[in-house]
């Protein structure tokens, strides 16, 4: 991948984690009172496998915490790919490699989670 | 009294040993390039009096290899530019050798480059860049500088010159410290060519 492209792609998921993450945090500060209740109901287990908040039990903000997933995941470790570059003073494809690996096993992981959590599969 | 005159006066006088590399002592060869009290300046451009202090610290330039004393070698330095081809490029290759006519250029177009041809090479960008101390390989904002300079020039007819510079250790590297600037005795802006760089690379 030509490095216009990967620079383009953080520059596209830094705006996106604005937007997904604002999305988040409206989400939880001005829909969802922080009451007993709904503490209660949101961690009660016996019906799902993963406590999730009511708010949160439908596709399209299932679909925006994905986006916050893969946005953040490829924004950070770019970053931490050019961090350590400049850390070591060269380029290591391993280093890049290795990060490419744990990156992509954080999405892949957070995706099931995120499905499992709002009962999509 | 300028620094350089300081350090002619202490090779003359005092020290007959110390390497110090200079020409022309009216800041347009750039040969003087060292860091003075811990900023890049030109020794023949500093006056001593405006420095403001007692004691002055004279050292080489950093993110070279030092020769001696402070005299260091640039020539990566100018082999990064180099293979940028940081000159006017043109297909007319029978025009170029018999020349009949002049290249025309608006003032406009003119506009665009002219703050980047003053620059005199002189490596003080090269040398205050957080960038390069970080990673060697980085091309360093006076390279990067001079091929927007022939990239914005209407005349210029080069191909690919972007795909030279897209690359890790290209443009995308400038964290926009902006010490590059600061530090250039002409006036020119490195850090801005490197931004209008990038945005002609995403174009």
């Amino acid at each position: 991948m030509r490095e216009r492209n990967v620079m383009l792609l953080h520059y596209a998921t830094g705006l996106a984690i604005l937007l997904f993450g604002g999305i988040h945090i409206w989400t939880l500060f001005f829909t969802y009172p922080f009451q007993g209740t709904i503490w209660e109901t949101t961690m009660r287990f016996d019906s799902m496998p993963y406590a999730i908040l009511p708010v949160y039990r439908n596709t399209l903000l299932a679909l925006s915490l994905l986006g916050l997933l893969v946005s953040t995941t490829i924004h950070a470790f770019n970053g931490l790919r050019i961090i350590l570059a400049e850390l070591i003073g060269k380029r290591n494809i391993w280093i890049e490699r290795g990060l490419f690996a744990i990156g992509a096993f954080l999405v892949i992981y957070g995706t099931r989670t995120i499905l499992i959590a709002h009962m999509l599969v | 009294m300028t620094v350089l005159d300081g350090l002619i006066y202490i090779k003359e006088n005092l020290d007959p040993t110390l390497s110090v590399r200079y020409s022309c002592r009216m800041a347009i060869c750039g040969s003087c390039g060292m860091r003075v009290n811990g900023m890049e300046v030109l020794a023949c451009n500093t006056q001593i009096v405006e420095l403001e202090k007692k004691v002055i610290t004279v050292e080489p330039m950093k993110n070279y290899p030092l020769i001696k004393d402070i005299v260091v070698d640039m020539s990566e330095f100018f082999v990064k530019q180099k293979n940028l081809k940081t000159w006017l490029i043109r297909k007319d290759v029978v025009e170029q050798e018999n020349p009949t006519r002049q290249y025309a250029q608006t003032e406009e177009e003119l506009e665009k480059i002219l703050q980047f041809t003053y620059c005199i090479q002189c490596g003080l960008c090269y040398s205050a860049c957080p960038v390069v101390s970080n990673l060697p390989q980085f091309l360093g904002p006076q390279a990067l500088m001079k091929l927007y300079r022939y990239l914005a020039d209407n005349r210029d007819e080069g191909e690919d010159r972007l795909a030279a510079v897209d690359k890790f250790e290209g443009v995308w590297r400038c964290h926009f410290a902006g010490s590059c600037s600061t530090v250039c005795p002409k006036g020119v802006d490195p850090a801005l060519a490197i931004q209008l760089l990038r945005r002609a690379a995403l174009k």
